[in-house]
């Protein structure tokens, strides 16, 4: 059976080495990881704008802080299309070996001229205008999107060599901004040609397209209870198979999806409307990946505090630190959950509880839905779920703490058993 | 003296590890350099290291790794899966060395 399961990981791996290695993929990877950076920190703020403090509120309100701390929201959150689209296109071109930073460049551009402008007339002036609306969470497709292609066609330039060359000793600045003219032309009328057609159309614009044929039904899907279920079990059978399942398939795939739904509660929350979603990227943070890909804290509390094999002693006390955390490698390699019978049904069936769990009682009004404020993946638990808006939360956290406790319970005490048993014998053996 | 990076998803769980490394590199009297960091990120280091070992949870990546770093000089390899569990530096350490 060991045998058998060893196999399967070699295939596994080598099926997720073209999928984790797609150059895609993981552009919109390390574009996310790159844009938690200021959207991490307008969530901060966002959070002083907000915090549930009657007298503080007030006293923010009335002397026009809660403005002054909305401005730097308006510019990380709102903008995050703006941003996206830069570093997206990057990464697509860095993969390719190519300058990422003309491509972000030539990528922004066209964002920017795909999307619908205003008009005001005061008086006898005009002014142009670009509504927040497109450049935050509702553009994160159109930018996804246009920082692929543009970023695609800028490197298909170059490869092929249909750039303006400059002769030798020319300096490399000024010869890298001839590299970009051609297809920058390129990018460019397509689109404005785009712009063009869009125009025509019945929705106006490439940016609602996209919003109404892409992004709201990818959300419908990843925002039911069968996407949390089947997302989990793929995140829990790769981790059991020794592959980093919460970057190929949370990061690589869902983040985008999950992260916009966020966003939208966060807007809700900061205009004190209903929150629009139960799932969402911090849901997962808060009730699944708490301690870690699946949620091993009961796994860690079992083996610090009830074991009896030093082994096992041992690793626990080494896994208790870093579980707070968030980060449990050291049980996942160490126990090890990998390709251990033992750990299989725990490893995936404790998130699938505590997830279902979470969902049930947010659904039905018990616990509060999440505002969506984003974190820094390590905040540990209880300080997570206080950040996410409600003390309801953080007491969901501990209630689902002791359920993994309860699930890891006995499938690691016969583990446990087990590494005991050989540490005795290989004493008396050792006498 | 050599240059050893240890690379996994976020350089979290890794820069433990390279903890443990380094006493045990002390212990052993050898001169070593070594450090955590991110997939994302390891170009940093790229002109800088004459060992990668990647976390197990990103084995997956060892081809692509292999294939770009070994002509330039450097040694690739995975990290064994229970020593990075139970984060063992020496063990790690002396086989590193070995490569």
């Amino acid at each position: 059976m060991i045998y058998n399961a060893a196999k399967i990981k070699e295939k596994m791996q080598e099926g997720m080495v073209a999928f984790a290695n797609n150059k895609y993929i993981k552009s919109i990877s390390d574009g996310m990881i790159f844009m938690m950076t200021p959207i991490i920190v307008g969530s901060i703020f966002m959070l002083f704008a907000n915090l549930p403090i009657a007298t503080y509120k007030n006293f923010i309100d009335v002397h026009g802080i809660t403005f002054i701390l909305k401005v730097p929201v308006t510019f990380t959150i709102n903008i995050m299309a703006v941003l996206s689209v830069f570093f997206i296109a990057y990464n697509v071109a860095d993969q390719f070996e190519k300058d990422g930073g003309m491509a972000g460049l030539l990528a922004l551009i066209s964002f920017f001229i795909v999307t619908p402008m205003g008009e005001i007339k005061n008086n006898n002036h005009i002014f142009n205008y670009i509504s927040f609306d497109w450049l935050g969470p509702k553009g994160l497709f159109v930018a996804i999107i246009i920082g692929m292609v543009t970023a695609r066609i800028y490197v298909f330039f170059v490869q092929k060599g249909l750039v303006i060359k400059m002769p030798e000793g020319v300096p490399p600045a000024v010869s890298k901004s001839f590299t970009g003219l051609v297809p920058g032309f390129v990018t460019t009328s397509l689109a404005l040609l785009i712009f063009i057609i869009f125009k025509y159309t019945p929705f106006g614009s490439l940016n609602q397209m996209i919003y109404n044929c892409i992004q709201i039904p990818l959300e419908g899907l990843s925002a039911s209870y069968g996407a949390l279920l089947i997302v989990n079990l793929a995140i829990g059978v790769l981790w059991f198979f020794g592959l980093h399942g919460t970057i190929i398939v949370f990061n690589g795939i869902m983040a985008p999806v999950y992260l916009a739904m966020d966003m939208e509660n966060l807007a809700a929350y900061e205009a004190g409307t209903v929150l629009p979603n139960i799932l969402g990227y911090q849901f997962f943070r808060c009730y699944v990946f708490m301690s870690g890909t699946g949620m091993t804290i009961g796994l860690m509390l079992v083996m610090a505090f009830f074991a009896k094999s030093s082994q096992y002693k041992t690793l626990g006390r080494l896994a208790l630190p870093m579980s707070i955390f968030n980060i449990n490698e050291p049980l996942i390699f160490g126990t090890p959950i990998v390709l251990n019978p033992f750990m299989l049904i725990p490893f995936l069936l404790t998130p699938l509880v505590t997830s279902s769990i979470a969902y049930i009682v947010t659904a039905i009004g018990i616990v509060p839905r999440l505002n969506g404020i984003q974190i820094p993946w390590p905040t540990p638990m209880i300080l997570s779920g206080l950040m996410e808006g409600s003390w309801k939360i953080a007491v969901l956290q501990v209630i689902l703490a002791l359920i993994s406790f309860s699930i890891y319970y006995f499938p690691f005490k016969a583990l446990d058993r087990r590494a005991w048993e050989q540490e005795k014998k290989n004493s008396v053996d050792n006498a | 003296m050599k240059k050893i990076t240890l690379v996994c998803a976020a350089g979290m769980s890794t820069s433990l590890l390279v903890s443990k490394m380094k006493a045990a590199a002390q212990k052993m009297n050898v001169e070593v350099e070594i450090r955590a960091t991110a997939e994302s990120n390891f170009a940093e280091f790229e002109n800088n290291t004459d060992i990668i070992l990647l976390g197990p949870q990103i084995g997956y990546t060892l081809k692509r790794m292999k294939e770009k770093y070994e002509p330039r000089g450097m040694k690739v390899a995975v990290i064994n899966s229970l020593d990075y569990g139970v984060m063992n530096g020496a063990k790690v350490l002396k086989e590193a060395l070995e490569m």
